[in-house]
Parts: C-alpha cells; sequence; structure tokens
C-alpha cells in the first residue's frame, strides 16, 4: 500500500468517524484486529483532531463479561462517546456485554475501499501541545492506566530515535508486535508513518503460530530494521526448523532492538548463532530501554558493534546492589547487556530509597526526564502525583550505570513480563481472591524466569479458607486458571494451593511476596531450581 | 490413535506443562482454560507433525483448533501433508 492510498483510507475513516459523532478532542477506542482497518481509523481519528486509543482484541480465550466489564472502567476513565471495532461479532459482544451504564456507541470502522480518488480534505491543523492519542499501561482492562501523549512529544521522540539509529529513507521495517504496545505502535508503526519508511506487519497470533514467517518476510522484504522482546530471539532460535532457515536471506538486517523485556546475553547469542548461517550480522542485536510513559525510548545502544557486557558477581550484585567484575565462565557470575547510551533529550538518574544518587556500578532506581516525557495518566492525577514528582518519571526499574551505558538489572515494583506483556502480580491476586474457596487478600502471584523461553512464568500460591477445601484441589485450580486467562490472556505456569495461615503476612498484616516466595521455594526445590537459573538479578532485598 | 493420544497428553505434561502429576485426558481443554500458554502451541505442532508424521501449515490453524488433543489430532488429519 503506498502512502498516497493510506492517506486516501485514512481521510475516509475520519469522515465514518465523523458522521458516527465523533469530533476533535473527543476519545475513541479502537477494538480492532491487527491489519490496514485498524491503523486507518487510528490516522483517522487523529485527521479529526480526535484522541484514539488502541486496546487489546478479545480472542476465544477471553471471557466477554470480563472483557466488556474491563473496557466499561476504561471508557469511563476517558469519557468516550465511540468505540470503533470491525466486525459484526466483535459489535455483537459489546453491545451484549457492555454495561448499560457505558453511555458510548459503537460503531464498525468504514469498510476498506482503495481507489484512486484524491483525499476529501478533512484534515486539521494539530496544535503541538494537543493530545495526539493513548497508550495504555499493563494492568487489568478496567484498571490500566492511560498514558496521553502530545503530537510535539512524539515527534521529539521519533526525531531522537532516528537520529540515535541513523534511520534514512531505504530503511524498511518488519513488525509483528501489537499496536496496543509501546513498541509495536511508536516503533513500528507512528515512527516509520512519521518518515514515510515502509512498514511490513503481521499480526502477533498469526507470528506466535508460525515464528519462521518473520524470518520469511524479512527476507522476502529486505527489512532492514525490526523490535523485538527478549524472548522472540530464543524463540525463533528454538522454534523453527534448521532446514527452513536455510531458505532465508538476512543480510538485509542491519538492527534487530532487543527491547521491553530483561535482555539475556544468552537469547542473543542463540539468535545470531542460530541463524548465521542466513546471512545474520553477528553484531545485528541492538538494545533499548523503553517506556510508554516517555513514548518511547530512553536509552539506545550504539548502531555500530554489539551492546557492551559486563561480568559482575552475582551474590554481590542481589546482596549489596553493587556491580563486582568477575570472571566470565566462574560460577558466581552473571552477564549484564548494556540497553545502551541516552537518546537525545533523556536525563536519567539512578538513586536509592531515599533518592540520594547512586554512583556508577551501584543499583538503584531508574528516574527519568526528558523533552517527550507524557504529563500524567489521563484522568488519573493520584497515580500522576505517584509517578511524576519534581519533573522525574519514577519508572520502578533497577539498573546501574558503568561508562554512560545503562545496564537494567531488575525491577522495584513486582511487575512480572511474560512475552513482553507486562502484568501486575496484584491483578492476579484479585483474580484469585474472587474465587469463594481462596481466602480474601491471602494469594500471592510472582514471575520466575523460564530460561526455554527466555521471559518469564506466572506463579501463584493462595490459601484456601477451609482445610476441607482441599478435597476440591484439582477443581479450585482450574477454576482459577480459567479465571486468569480469561481475564488477562495469560496462562498461570503453576498454582500452589495452601491451608489457611500458609502465606507469610509483613508486620503491617498484609501478605508478603518476598517471604512468601522464599517459603514456597523452600516447600518446592524444583521451583527454585528454576528461579537460580536466572541470568539476570532479581531485586527483592532493599537496595 | 489411542497410543498416539497418550504420546501427545504426556508430552504436554512433561515437556510443556513440566507437570507430570497433572490430571489430562483428550478432551481437556488446554489454551482456553490456562493450563498452557499459546507460544506453547509451536512446540506442541512441531511435536503433532513428528507423531502423525505430517507436515502441517501453521498459518491456517488457530488456536482453538489445537484446544484438546482431540482436536489437535483431527486438525493434522484435516490440514496435515505426509512428510517427504
Amino acid at each position: 500500500m503506498s502512502f498516497g492510498e493510506f492517506t486516501r483510507l485514512a481521510d475516509e475513516q475520519a469522515q465514518h468517524l465523523s458522521l458516527s459523532g465523533l469530533r476533535a478532542g473527543d476519545s475513541v477506542v479502537l477494538v480492532m484486529p491487527q491489519g490496514i482497518s485498524l491503523v486507518a481509523a487510528f490516522a483517522g481519528a487523529m485527521v479529526l483532531g480526535a484522541v484514539p486509543a488502541i486496546l487489546a482484541y478479545p480472542n476465544f480465550k477471553t471471557d466477554p463479561v470480563k472483557y466488556s466489564q474491563g473496557l466499561a472502567g476504561v471508557l469511563a476513565n476517558l469519557k468516550s462517546p465511540l468505540i470503533v471495532v470491525d466486525t459484526s461479532s466483535t459489535e455483537t459482544l459489546l453491545l451484549d456485554h457492555l454495561p448499560k451504564t457505558a453511555n458510548t456507541k459503537v460503531t464498525r470502522a468504514a469498510p476498506l475501499q482503495r481507489d484512486e480518488a484524491p483525499p476529501l480534505g478533512t484534515w486539521r491543523r494539530s496544535v503541538p501541545e494537543q493530545i495526539a492519542f493513548i497508550q495504555h499501561s499493563a494492568g487489568t482492562t478496567g484498571l490500566q492506566k492511560g498514558v496521553a501523549l502530545s503530537h510535539a512529544a512524539v515527534l521529539r521522540q521519533i526525531d531522537h530515535l532516528a537520529r540515535a539509529l541513523n534511520i534514512t529513507e531505504s530503511d524498511r521495517i518488519y513488525s509483528w508486535l501489537p499496536l496496543y504496545h509501546d513498541m509495536g505502535l511508536i516503533a513500528c508503526f507512528v515512527l516509520p508513518l512519521v518518515l514515510h519508511l515502509h512498514v511490513v506487519m503481521q499480526s502477533p497470533t498469526s507470528w506466535v503460530a508460525q515464528p519462521a514467517t518473520m524470518m520469511q518476510l524479512i527476507s522476502d522484504w529486505r527489512c532492514s530494521l525490526t523490535w523485538v522482546p527478549n524472548f522472540a530471539l530464543q524463540f525463533l532460535a528454538r522454534r523453527v526448523r534448521i532446514e527452513d532457515r536455510a531458505a532465508f536471506d538476512l543480510t538485509s538486517l542491519r538492527a534487530v532492538i532487543n527491547c521491553s523485556e530483561p535482555v539475556r546475553a544468552q537469547s542473543i547469542d542463540e539468535f545470531v548463532n542460530a541463524y548465521a548461517a542466513s546471512g545474520l550480522k553477528p553484531t545485528v542485536v541492538k538494545t533499548s530501554y523503553a517506556m510508554a510513559e516517555n513514548v518511547f525510548a530512553v536509552t539506545q545502544s550504539h548502531v555500530e558493534g554489539s551492546p557492551p557486557r559486563v561480568h559482575v558477581d552475582r551474590q554481590r550484585l542481589l546482596q549489596d546492589g553493587l556491580a563486582v567484575g568477575a570472571e566470565p565462565e566462574s560460577s558466581g557470575s552473571t552477564c549484564l547487556v548494556s540497553s545502551g547510551t541516552l537518546v537525545a533529550g533523556q536525563e536519567i538518574r539512578v538513586v536509592d530509597q531515599n533518592d540520594m544518587e547512586r554512583q556508577p556500578g551501584e543499583v538503584g532506581e531508574i528516574l527519568v526526564r526528558s523533552d517527550c516525557l507524557f504529563d500524567g495518566y489521563y484522568g488519573r492525577p493520584d497515580l500522576s502525583a505517584q509517578a511524576l514528582r519534581d519533573g522525574w518519571y519514577h519508572t520502578g526499574d533497577l539498573g546501574l550505570q558503568i561508562d554512560g551505558e545503562l545496564y537494567v538489572t531488575g525491577r522495584s515494583k513486582d511487575l512480572i513480563i511474560v512475552a513482553g506483556k507486562n502484568i501486575y502480580p496484584h491483578d492476579i491476586e484479585h483474580i484469585v481472591c474472587q474465587h469463594p474457596a481462596i481466602h480474601d487478600g491471602r494469594a500471592i502471584a510472582f514471575g520466575v524466569p523460564n530460561p526455554n523461553l527466555g521471559t518469564e512464568d506466572i506463579i501463584v500460591v493462595a490459601e484456601v479458607s477451609r482445610e476441607d477445601d482441599f478435597l476440591d484441589d484439582a477443581k479450585i485450580q482450574n477454576a482459577l486458571r480459567d479465571a486468569i486467562v480469561a481475564e488477562l490472556d495469560v496462562a498461570a505456569r503453576a498454582i500452589y494451593l495452601k491451608p489457611p495461615r500458609w502465606i507469610v503476612k509483613s508486620t503491617a498484616g498484609k501478605a508478603s511476596r518476598a517471604a512468601t516466595r522464599q517459603k514456597l521455594s523452600g516447600e518446592h526445590p524444583e521451583l527454585m531450581a528454576y528461579d537460580q537459573s536466572s541470568s539476570v538479578g532479581r531485586h527483592e532485598r532493599p537496595i | 490413535m489411542s497410543d498416539q493420544f497418550e504420546q501427545m497428553i504426556q508430552y504436554i505434561k512433561r515437556d510443556v506443562m513440566r507437570r507430570p502429576d497433572v490430571q489430562l485426558d483428550e478432551a481437556t481443554p488446554l489454551v482456553s482454560s490456562g493450563l498452557i500458554d499459546s507460544l506453547a502451541l509451536v512446540d506442541i505442532l512441531m511435536k503433532l507433525e513428528d507423531v502423525t508424521r505430517t507436515r502441517l501449515p501453521a498459518g491456517k490453524i488457530q488456536p482453538k483448533d489445537m484446544d484438546t488433543v482431540q482436536l489437535m489430532f483431527a486438525t493434522a488429519a484435516k490440514l496435515g501433508k505426509p512428510r517427504k
């Protein structure tokens, strides 16, 4: 599709949305599968001066009632008058299940009509500081935080990123990333749209079913840039047959940017080795540290060469928060991969719990300030005040700096990242505690590394209210799995049910995630073995 | 067929879920029930190809076609091409 055709389609969607009652300044929620209609509707909303927000598309695992309730929460926060869907089945799902209190109209996107007619001329001149669109962060749908981003912030980020990556008009981007995620939306859709680069896009579901298609499309279309979460590198190395790899020509790729999950050296090495015979450059994998709250990238590794690595003593890193050099092959060493140096317009501080600066090589929380930082969470001044203090965004991520390179070592917030998707443990715990057999407030969820996939798995431990409930152990576990997947679209690897008063409580009387995790690992050595296989330090002790 | 069912069930319990003790039969929903993640379907598809000695067009297979062991074999019978 040419840019002219896309402009035409966006214009048609704008006309359609206008006829559906959407006005400049209104927010509009898009519930559509990855495809041309979705990106045209997104652009069409902006053409009108409206503010689009893309949400995850329901799949066959989704519970329609829970999905609709969550969506109603987002709509209430955004005060959106309109939801745009793609098909009659999605429209029916929402009309049947969306609470009647949600005063929002559901409409289908305009049918695609590619013709040669000139644009219809509905374009409005944007005000730079006006909100361009809203990205949603982790959380159950109803509790997701909307990150509102201005046109000026988005354009500044794209300018910085284009310079950091030496992007030229000959670059071509490949992506399977979902558009409700910052990496998919900004790096793989908005950036090529603004810079007039070609993008080859497929849906996440078709990539997961056939990982080889990514390499085939890159090979066929001679793509030069792509972004992926860490797990994808290992997935591509292990789940594409060797005989299938022989057909790919990957010489066009100049950067595969590993972002949005902790970077693991082993995943990078496996990927590079697996595709060396396909012409993949040994230094092709780059790294970046990015977040929706900053539009996207804070750091980016250099476009030439591989990101630096340091080998440090694992125990000193975990216990003292210090990067102390260690022999690479020694059993007590762990390899940290740099996430790069600061992109233009960015500043970071690494601080301790009292907001005091940490020295180079010392672990602390990463704070970000930049010329493309968000102004706050849409409609949530309470959350905005917690996250943004004196102009600095408190990321909740832990890291350290050495020679100007940022090494991200873990998270102080107990976030779980499953295949690039951010999951809050308290969302899982809330779902689990709704089961009548589970004692209210006595559930803990946490992530453990899955070395086979290069990502994290979810572990849940919950107390039953009465010993008798153990008779229904399997039934309760199944019900909990059903509930988690229906609401969050992720599977828990293991659910442990424990007797009353098993979960460790803090002095404040709340379930303690760290202590409970330690107790569970003690009772289940298989979990412990899994936990220690991580090459990246965890973060349960104070720094 | 029951041998093949059993082979797949054992593979899913042991290698995919890493929980040999879990109760599974050929009609147990796997993805829709949250027992396995859709990422694991690629491994299962490759194993299904080995067990049935076919090549399967992954692009034509939806996660719902693989939700139970019974459905997996029905999908392989419908779409699988004999392996060369």
